[in-house]
């Protein structure tokens, strides 16, 4: 089957590539400046969308390619702009959509999908004979190929919604999904002045600091590529440390595919403890630096 | 100049309230009590503060059961003007709730509509998007603020890696996110007007609902050790012993 990839987080396109290796023939397309890894993830053709990109600007510039190609179905990374633009597609016409898979199936022209419903409360698997796929982050790694496919570059269509500046966000430079220990923190940890104890157990298990929604985006305690959970990223680090994380499905989504997970609380009743390996009911800024203590000792 | 705004508002089982059933897993929600959707709350909230800003109106619509009608209340409360409940929601189908919500929308006079940009339930995000490709009209997606002039919209619009400053004409489709505001609290004199409130329902057209078969909806399985320790001094050799296993 014919495939048309896109996703404007070039990670997030090269790893739906990857987990679409046999049987199809992919066409992955990224923004220009995200094509690294794109490139070497075994697509057959590539296309780079140059100028400011605005979901009806890529929904219109990504149906043309799916004619041009004849693609059978569309797959596109589950982010802001991606999300926009599939329900721009599935809105014109033409497209039958589904989001946030997390595993496909093709059989008899059917599609197997399953993805996480109630907030991350429960997995429904369904069937369908849909043809618009919006994916979640973390599919599958997004493994290499030594072949770097030829790149053809496309200048994005005149969009009516027009961008007038932009604004980076400030990053933390973290790859927390990459992450083999994380020690992750919540609103338990009350203050901002707390992370200097949470960088001290971080370096005592060598972990990347993470941390739930209100600590990301509210509080900006740690910036937002940091943040774990549904609407955050989904890691699953060998070691999940939580310390005052109530543990809301929505944060559990993102941190399920952890091994071990040790939880630290002072509310026996807080959901976490449903979803830990060890729980320690208590007071983060007593147990912690014990912690430390029998860590480095 | 005063707008006509229409918000889209959803109603959903209360996500803390939700059990699976003990021996199968699969999670039923027929007896969940029900709550306004989180992110719909912020596009009241966006809605109603547009309203206090430039003036019109706003209009509520509900695709959901007749259980959901209260919820319309609370939304009156919030400082929503007028509503109507659709009734015969059947389940997550963004495509056939899009295609409900148009055939209403169509008829009415309009500005902008606002929504969330991704229900706190089923998560699709996909809503606005349709909307907007269904009737034809501008989409600004993810919107942490929103200004009108005559009839221009400007959005900051935020991604995860930068913010985007958008422009367009109206009438227009406007997503919003849960850091776009804080819902308020209506007063209790509020919700009581509310209270008294007719509300007026409708059935949904059409009717029929294409789309998927669901196999089946289960709570994923926790195979977790769940060591509890309520005297952590007790638990630290443990937990000690377990991570230094893991950073081995
Ligand atoms: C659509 C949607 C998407 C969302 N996406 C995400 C997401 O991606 N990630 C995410 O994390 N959340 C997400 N949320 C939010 C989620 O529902 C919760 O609100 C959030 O996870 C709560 O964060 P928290 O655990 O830090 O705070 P709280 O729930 O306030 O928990 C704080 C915990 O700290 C404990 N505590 C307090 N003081 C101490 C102390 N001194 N020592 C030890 N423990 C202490 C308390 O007992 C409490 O359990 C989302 C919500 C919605 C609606
Ligand atoms: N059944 C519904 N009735 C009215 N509005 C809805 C409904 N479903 C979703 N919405 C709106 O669309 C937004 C995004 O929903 P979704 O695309 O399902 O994630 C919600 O926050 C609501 O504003």
């Amino acid at each position: 089957m014919k495939t048309l990839i896109f996703s404007d987080d070039g990670e997030i396109a090269a790893q739906i590539s990857s987990y679409l290796k046999e049987g199809f023939e992919n066409t992955i397309v990224t923004l220009k400046g995200e094509e690294g890894k794109c490139r070497r993830s075994g697509a057959r053709s590539m296309f780079i969308f140059t100028g400011q990109p605005t979901a009806s600007g890529l929904s219109l510039a990504l149906k043309k390619l799916k004619d041009q190609n004849s693609a059978d179905l569309v797959f596109i990374g589950s982010t802001a702009i991606g999300r926009d633009t599939a329900g721009l597609l599935a809105g014109s016409g033409g497209f039958k959509p589904l989001s946030e898979v997390t595993s496909v199936q093709f059989s008899n022209g059917k599609a197997t999908t399953t993805r996480y419903l109630y907030g991350g409360k429960s997995v429904l698997t369904e069937e369908s004979d849909s043809n618009l796929f919006v994916v979640a982050p973390g599919i599958s790694e997004a493994s290499l190929t030594e072949n770097e496919t030829e790149i053809t570059e496309i200048s994005l269509d005149q969009s009516p919604v027009t961008v007038e500046g932009e604004d980076q966000k400030s990053t933390g430079g973290a790859d927390i999904e990459k992450a083999k220990v994380i020690v992750s923190i919540g609103r338990g940890l009350g203050k901002p002045d707390g992370l200097k104890l949470v960088e001290q157990l971080a370096s005592a298990v060598k972990g990347e600091i993470a941390g739930s929604r209100p600590v990301c985006l509210d509080y900006h305690w740690l910036s937002e590529d940091r943040q774990v959970g549904l609407s955050g990223k989904k890691v699953r680090p060998r070691l999940y440390i939580a310390l005052g994380i109530s543990g809301q499905i929505q944060h559990i989504a993102g941190m399920r595919g952890s091994r071990t997970v040790v939880a630290i609380n002072k509310d026996k009743s807080a959901p976490i403890f449903e979803e830990c390996d060890y729980g320690l009911i208590g007071d983060l800024y007593t147990i912690v630096p014990k912690l430390v203590t029998a860590l480095t000792s | 100049m005063p707008y006509n705004i229409i918000v889209l508002i959803k109603v959903i089982p209360d996500l803390e309230q939700i059990k699976p059933n003990p021996t199968t897993g699969e999670i039923v929600t027929d007896r969940t009590p029900l709550r306004l959707e989180t992110l719909s709350e912020n596009a009241i909230e966006a809605a109603v503060q547009l309203k206090e800003k430039y003036g019109g109106k706003v209009f509520g619509l509900i695709f959901g059961k007749p259980e959901s009608a209260p919820m319309l209340k609370k939304a009156f409360a919030m400082g929503v003007d007028d509503g109507i409940v659709i009734t015969g929601y059947k389940g997550n189908n963004p495509v056939y709730t899009a295609e409900v919500l148009c055939g209403k929308i169509k008829g009415m006079q309009y500005d902008l509509i606002i929504a969330g940009n991704q229900s706190a339930d089923t998560y699709t995000g996909l809503l606005p998007g349709i909307i907007s490709g269904k009737l034809g009209i501008n989409l600004l997606g993810n919107a942490l603020t929103i200004a009108l002039e005559e009839r221009k919209i400007r959005v900051k619009s935020t991604l995860e890696k930068k913010i985007q400053n958008l422009n367009a004409t109206l009438p227009a489709v406007v997503s919003v996110t849960q850091e776009t505001n804080q819902p308020r609290l209506p007063p209790v004199m509020q919700i009581m007007a509310a209270g008294r409130k007719q509300i007026v329902t409708e059935a949904a057209q059409p009717q029929t609902m294409t789309g998927t078969l669901q196999i089946s909806n289960k709570a994923p399985r926790s195979e977790r050790k769940r060591q509890l320790y309520e005297k952590p001094e007790e638990g630290i050799a443990a937990v000690v012993r377990a991570i230094k296993e893991e950073i081995r």
